[in-house]
């Protein structure tokens, strides 16, 4: 549970990440990345051959690899890298807000536009998405953030494309049927999306994800407390 | 106050067994180049730790603890800021981030940019900022929570003489308010310009502390040097050349330079030799009073590095 006086510190950080955020040209370039799915659907929707549900939904997939690394990895990372983290480092915050603060302000924005991207391809292809779909997209979204989190503070040279790599492997794995493929996201996703081949209620691969979004938050945590500037 | 505070960068010693107390008012950090004057200023803003020793600023450890980082002011020595925003929204934020509730942050931002000068300029982008623009904003970022300690890591290098100039008497102002600040430089006269209080630093280690005068104190082993310029600088140096407390004598362009080991003594004797001899002055300096002088004395390198 935040406490209003964690929520005092992590509140200006993502106020101040946000609107740099806005500023810059990720979120234009994030927008056009979000865009393609549409993009697909309406012209096989124009050719009478609309995409199977399945098709848009390893799509999406591949831009929850994209989006969270050009959001959270390289936000973090090049803070780091590129020294502006003398500032936060100085001030008086606890460090893990400095993650906490990131995360806040640039998560929902990838979940929220993933999501969105996700309801409008599969609407224009099909009808309008279940619920469950809509909130894998989101959940995914949000659970690459924290990793892109994690690696960032690892490894904050090359922290974008570190995540993309890993959230592709990631991809390639929950494709597999293999039993780690449940250390997957994006087999997670697809379980509570409904796209695996044996449908299973939505609590279990959700936990599933939560845990190792939690893996990944507990890294970056850990390491946010020991990072030198 | 540091206390055989040790720090390394894998095999790169940054900063060794140093054992000091800053006590207050403006001090000086000065040393050349990679001599870990950055190093130790950001270990105690809190952005490393110590790999050996303590640090401790206001009696607790910056780095674990946040309470005592509110108390810090720190501009770093490099350029890079959060571009994107203007100068307001920038130092606001940061503001903010030292604790300042948001209903102070603004006015508190607004006042310290218009103490560095910067009231014309606050509601523009940093992107598009000159140096000393940036230099200013950075101090301002350093003062707007109004912290007990500022750590200001080089805030000169790169600005042109009139920013120079009104940046040192800022800073001297922020002084004279009581303000204990720590200012580093490898630029000699920037330092004497600010203070006569300093700390040499060199390869890690604090050579000497204290006011220039009293590290020249420190040094007994090197004498003191007068240059005198004059129409006949041959008969001054014949008239001292016989004294015990001239180490060594010199000519240079139009002057003789003295090296004694009493200073008190060769200026009697040197008015008395000018007066004797006829001999007309035309200027007198002791090249000791510069902190060039004391540093090149406690490096032993000439200050050349």
């Amino acid at each position: 549970m935040t406490t209003p006086r964690a929520r005092s510190m992590v509140a200006p950080l993502a106020a101040v990440t946000l609107r740099r955020f806005a500023r810059g040209k990720a979120l234009w370039i994030a927008a056009g990345l979000a865009a393609l799915p549409i993009g697909y659907a309406a012209l096989r929707h124009a050719r009478s051959a609309p995409p199977r549900s399945e098709e848009l939904f390893a799509m999406m997939m591949l831009l929850v690899a994209v989006l969270p690394a050009m959001f959270v990895a390289s936000s973090i990372g090049e803070e780091i890298e590129d020294r502006t983290s003398a500032y936060l480092w100085s001030r008086a915050i606890p460090r893990w807000a400095i993650v906490a603060g990131k995360l806040a302000a640039l998560a929902p924005v990838a979940a929220v536009l993933l999501a969105a991207s996700w309801y409008a391809a599969i609407r224009i292809a099909t009808a309008p998405p279940p619920l469950a779909s809509c909130a894998a997209v989101a959940a995914a979204s949000v659970a690459g953030s924290v990793v892109a989190a994690g690696i960032a503070t690892l490894v904050p040279r090359h922290a974008m494309v570190l995540t993309i790599c890993y959230l592709l492997t990631d991809n390639a794995i929950g494709a597999l049927d293999f039993s780690f493929a449940g250390l997957s996201i994006t087999h997670q996703a697809k379980l509570i999306a409904q796209f695996a081949d044996a449908p299973s209620p939505v609590g279990a691969p959700l936990l599933a994800m939560a845990g190792i979004a939690a893996v990944w938050a507990a890294i970056a945590l850990l390491r946010i407390r020991r990072l030198e500037v | 106050m540091a206390e055989r505070c040790s720090k390394w960068y894998g095999h790169v010693l940054g900063v060794s067994e140093v054992t000091w107390t800053l006590r207050g008012g403006i001090v000086g950090l000065l040393g050349p180049n990679g001599a870990g004057k950055s190093t130790l200023i950001k270990m105690m803003g809190g952005l490393l730790r110590p790999s050996r020793g303590t640090l401790r600023v206001y009696g607790e450890n910056p780095f674990d603890r946040v309470a005592v980082r509110r108390r810090i002011g720190y501009a770093p020595e490099h350029e890079a800021t959060w571009d994107e925003l203007t100068a307001l929204e920038l130092v606001t934020a940061m503001t903010r981030l030292a604790g300042v509730p948001a209903a102070r942050a603004g006015r508190a931002a607004e006042d310290a940019l218009d103490r560095m000068g910067m009231t014309q300029a606050m509601h523009r982008r940093v992107r598009g900022f000159s140096k000393g623009m940036r230099q200013r904003t950075k101090l301002a970022t350093a003062i707007a929570h109004d912290p007990d300690f500022l750590l200001l890591d080089e805030p000169l290098t790169g600005v042109d003489p009139i920013a120079r100039a009104d940046i040192i008497a800022r800073i001297q102002q922020l002084g004279a308010a009581g303000k204990t600040i720590l200012v580093s430089s490898h630029v000699l006269y920037e330092i004497e310009a600010l203070t006569s209080e300093i700390v040499v630093i060199y390869r890690g280690q604090v050579l000497a502390e204290g006011n220039v005068y009293e590290i020249r104190a420190l040094i007994d082993r090197h004498p003191h040097r007068i240059r005198v310029e004059c129409d006949r600088p041959r008969a001054i140096a014949a008239a001292l050349a016989a004294e015990d407390h001239v180490a060594r004598l010199s000519f240079d362009r139009g002057g003789v330079v003295i090296e004694t080991r009493d200073p008190d003594r060769c200026y009697d004797q040197l008015a008395a030799a000018v007066l004797a001899g006829g001999v007309v002055v035309s200027g007198l300096s002791s090249p000791d009073n510069n902190l060039g002088a004391v540093f090149e004395y406690l490096t032993g390198d000439g200050g050349k590095r």
